[in-house]
């Protein structure tokens, strides 16, 4: 190695530590501590096992909850259709986080979602509300307005105020867990527009653009954590599905505490280019997050 | 001797009705809807005008619940009146109160008017087998009595139940849940408030004297209970002309001081039987009923009425609904389509729904999604306050087959969730002006979202946008698009009622091919 070669070498190596701890922390470079990992992709496992190994990167739930916290989880519990038609979150993984948040310290955890069909129904053919109540849940109704109180979103363009659930007002923690599927308005739906479910009056947000209101709520309500669940994929025919022919079997989980992160890693897994998801480009826009996976640290686990 | 042990009659009478009232009661409140469909149709069964037209949607074979009342009453006259029917037992609530005010008030023998009541009945029968449900809907009891709960006692409990689940909600406490308050039609809440202060008020004052007078149920059984093999009769050797039994008989039927019983228009309470003092009062087989005589006079009347009253009322009240079909075509739009109800799956169609329901609201009060809703006189005068449709309040849910297990009528035919999915009782139609993709240009698709089968779906529009787009082979016209569409203060796309019930198509299924690997790397 000649010595301009040398310099060349040693400068480049120089930029790229730059680069790298200018755009983290300095742990990067030599091991993966839990703060560091921006996003934890999983497949291959059940959707229960593949959290407890995703959320063990993260530093297990600890990180997350506290001793004596509320915690709201909440799934996607859109819709009357059974748990193998893909339409609502995987009721195992919803058991499995209510379970790990126990074990952290958590004094209650809360489950509701603002359903689109009658909610005790999807509540009930969800599997959800067994699995909440039998983890040691509180399952929350959510089908009456009177439950829903008004939020001012500072941030927000087209979304100024919007009612929202009272036990998510209340909550310590609040852990989104969306399904990733096809859906007819947004593309897809994931994260961000999961959280349409804290949420009383959606007809405001179709009104009003869709994915402007879907970003400016997010700019509002950060969930502590997001586990996007991907076990179970509707691919076509979203977000109710006709039938189990729209749904494979994707066997797949995604966790961040960047709910744009987490939604962009979710298009790509699915088979579509994050910036074509309009809410996501405008999310990381408004810096809600980050899109450029690229650039993200993150830790990839095979079940 | 025989006398004494009957004296137990009134007790097991007070006992049962309170056994059939309460829980019919509770089907048309339960906030929860958690009463199983079998439970229901075991108390419906029972109610005659209901069980009765259920014999003509099944071409004359009769029911269970129908051929129990008939016997009964054969055997033992009207007791059905007093035990099975709530709207009865709800006057001998009226009647318990009035005693404990007006404790020295007196029932005194009142001739039965069995010419008009007669020929109410009649009149109402004939409508029926026309076609149009207008009297039995205004009078028949068991749907008198489930309007007046639904409408007026239901939005209570709900506002009850909600306070209190607000309360325990302070606490964390979801047990108890809030429901929305069904929303309340003057035009339909009138006739309940109007009924149940005629029932209050001449129950007060007169005793059963609606039963008597005016219900479909009581005359039918009326001239039933002349065959019936037992009778309430005066012992005229133990009797002592004390007229304690007059006194006691809310449907002022007994003639102490000829010691005569209008047994047609006894509803077999036995009051009298537990007042006489002597037993005077006997409850016996009889060959020879002691109102036979008087039942040939008015046969004549009947027919005098029959005459006068029917030919004018059929022209009045009998309020053909093919009138209204010509309409149907003749205009368009979505406020036109509001002027055509919507009837539930397993009612086969609007003609057919409308000429079998008495309006009792039972699937109203129960369908969770709360999309079943009184109608006025959407469905004429003939169909006067029977369900319909309601898209702006909810929408008909894919998965649900509640309303159709539980009529008690047969209007809405019990259907399978198969079949049900294939039931096409309405068509969407796509406004494409009023869209908000076409208005702001902006995406939206909350009605291709709701859709079940996917007959309302999303096609490219300018740019990135997408625009809905119908196939109505498929749509069964569940509501779900209209209720979700945004637009105010019309919908840009709505559901036109079938006059018929049509079959759906199948939605076309495609298996979406399993493109993830396991063993590669994730994609980013």
């Amino acid at each position: 190695m000649d010595r301009r070669n040398f310099i060349r070498k040693s400068i480049g190596a120089s930029i790229a530590f730059g680069a790298y701890t200018a755009g983290g922390s300095f742990d990067h470079l030599f091991a993966e501590s839990p703060a560091a990992i921006d996003l934890v992709a999983i497949k291959g496992g059940e959707p229960d096992v593949m959290f407890d190994k995703g959320i063990e990167a993260l530093g297990g739930m600890k990180a997350f909850v506290k001793k004596g916290n509320s915690v709201v989880v909440k799934p996607n519990i859109g819709w009357d259709v059974l748990p193998e038609r893909g339409g609502n979150t995987n009721p195992k993984l919803i058991s499995r986080i209510i379970k790990h948040c126990y074990e952290a310290g958590a004094k209650e955890v809360y489950v509701v979602d603002h359903t689109c069909d009658e909610w005790k129904r999807c509540y009930t053919n969800s599997g959800i509300e067994k699995a909440a109540k039998d983890a040691g849940a509180k399952v929350v109704p959510g089908g009456s307005e009177s439950y829903y109180h008004e939020v001012t979103i500072p941030q927000g363009k087209s979304l100024k105020t919007s009612k929202e659930h009272e036990v998510i007002l209340n909550a310590d923690v609040f852990i989104n867990v969306p399904i990733l599927k096809n859906h007819s308005g947004t593309s897809l739906t994931l994260g961000m527009k999961n959280l349409m479910g804290n949420v009383w009056d959606r007809g405001y947000w179709h009104r009003n653009d869709l994915h402007q209101c879907i970003a400016d709520f997010a700019t509002f309500r950060k969930p502590h954590l997001n586990v996007i669940d991907a076990y179970y994929v509707m691919k076509a025919n979203g977000p109710r599905g006709v039938s189990i022919d729209d749904v494979v079997t994707m066997k797949a989980q995604l966790i961040s505490t960047d709910i744009v992160a987490a939604d962009a890693a979710a298009a790509k897994l699915f088979g579509t280019k994050p910036e074509e998801i309009q809410h996501i480009q405008i999310a990381a826009d408004m810096k809600v997050g980050r899109m450029d996976l690229d650039k993200l640290n993150i830790k990839r686990i095979i079940v | 001797m025989i006398g004494f042990k009957l004296r137990y009659l009134k007790k097991i009478r007070v006992v049962l009705s309170l056994l059939f009232f309460i829980p019919i009661s509770i089907l048309f409140l339960d906030p929860r809807n958690g009463i199983p469909a079998a439970v229901s149709n075991f108390f419906t069964a029972l109610q005659l005008i209901p069980s009765l037209t259920k014999l003509f949607v099944f071409f004359g074979w009769m029911t269970l619940g129908l051929a129990v009342v008939v016997f009964l009453t054969l055997l033992f006259g009207r007791v059905y009146c007093s035990t099975l029917c709530p709207l009865g037992t709800f006057q001998d609530i009226v009647i318990r109160i009035r005693k404990k005010i007006h404790k020295r008030k007196r029932h005194i023998f009142v001739k039965p008017a069995y010419a008009i009541h007669y020929g109410i009945f009649a009149l109402s029968a004939v409508l029926a087998f026309l076609g149009s449900m207008t009297l039995l809907n205004l009078l028949e009891p068991f749907s008198n009595y489930g309007r007046m709960v639904t409408s007026l006692v239901e939005p209570l409990v709900t506002i009850f139940n909600n306070i209190s689940a607000g309360f325990i909600g302070r606490f964390n406490w979801y047990f108890l849940y809030k429901v929305p308050l069904r929303g309340v039609d003057l035009n339909t809440i009138l006739y309940p408030l109007f009924f149940l202060l005629l029932i209050g008020y001449l129950a007060y004052s007169h005793g059963r004297l609606f039963c008597n007078l005016l219900c479909p149920a009581g005359a039918l059984l009326g001239l039933l209970s002349r065959l019936s093999l037992y009778n309430i009769i005066v012992d005229t050797e133990n009797c002592n002309h004390c007229g304690a039994c007059e006194r006691v008989c809310k449907s002022n039927c007994i003639q102490s001081d000829n010691q005569k019983i209008e047994f047609a228009a006894c509803v077999g309470c036995f009051n009298c039987i537990s007042a006489c003092p002597t037993g005077g009062v006997s409850y016996a087989r009889s060959r020879a009923p002691m109102t036979r005589r008087s039942a040939d006079k008015f046969t004549a009347s009947r027919r005098k009425f029959f005459s006068e009253l029917i030919t004018p009322a059929i022209g009045t009240v009998f309020y053909p609904l093919a009138a209204t079909d010509s309409t149907t075509t003749a205009t368009s739009g979505y406020e036109a389509s509001r002027n055509i109800p919507i009837s539930p799956p397993g009612s086969q169609g609007i003609n057919r729904y409308s000429s079998l329901c008495t309006a009792c609201h039972l699937c109203v009060s129960v369908c969770p999604s709360q999309v079943l809703y009184p109608s006025f006189l959407h469905y004429g005068i003939a169909g006067i306050f029977q369900p319909m449709m309601n898209y702006t309040a909810s929408y008909c849910n894919y998965e649900c087959t509640v309303c159709s297990q539980i009529c008690p009528t047969g209007a809405i035919l019990p259907v399978s969730i198969e079949e049900k999915k294939l039931v096409q009782i309405g068509k969407a139609t796509f406004f494409k002006d009023d869209c908000i993709v076409v208005a702001k240009k902006k995406d939206c698709a909350a009605c291709s979202e709701h859709c079940p089968t996917k007959a309302v779906h999303m096609v490219p529009y300018e740019g990135k946008l997408n625009i809905p787009e119908l196939n109505n082979d498929i749509c069964v016209g569940c509501g779900g698009c209209e209720h979700a569409c945004p637009t105010t203060p019309r919908k840009a796309i709505y559901v036109t009622a079938n006059q018929v019930h049509a079959q759906a198509k199948k939605p076309p299924t495609k298996k979406q091919e399993d493109g993830f690997d396991s063993s590669k790397d994730f994609p980013f």
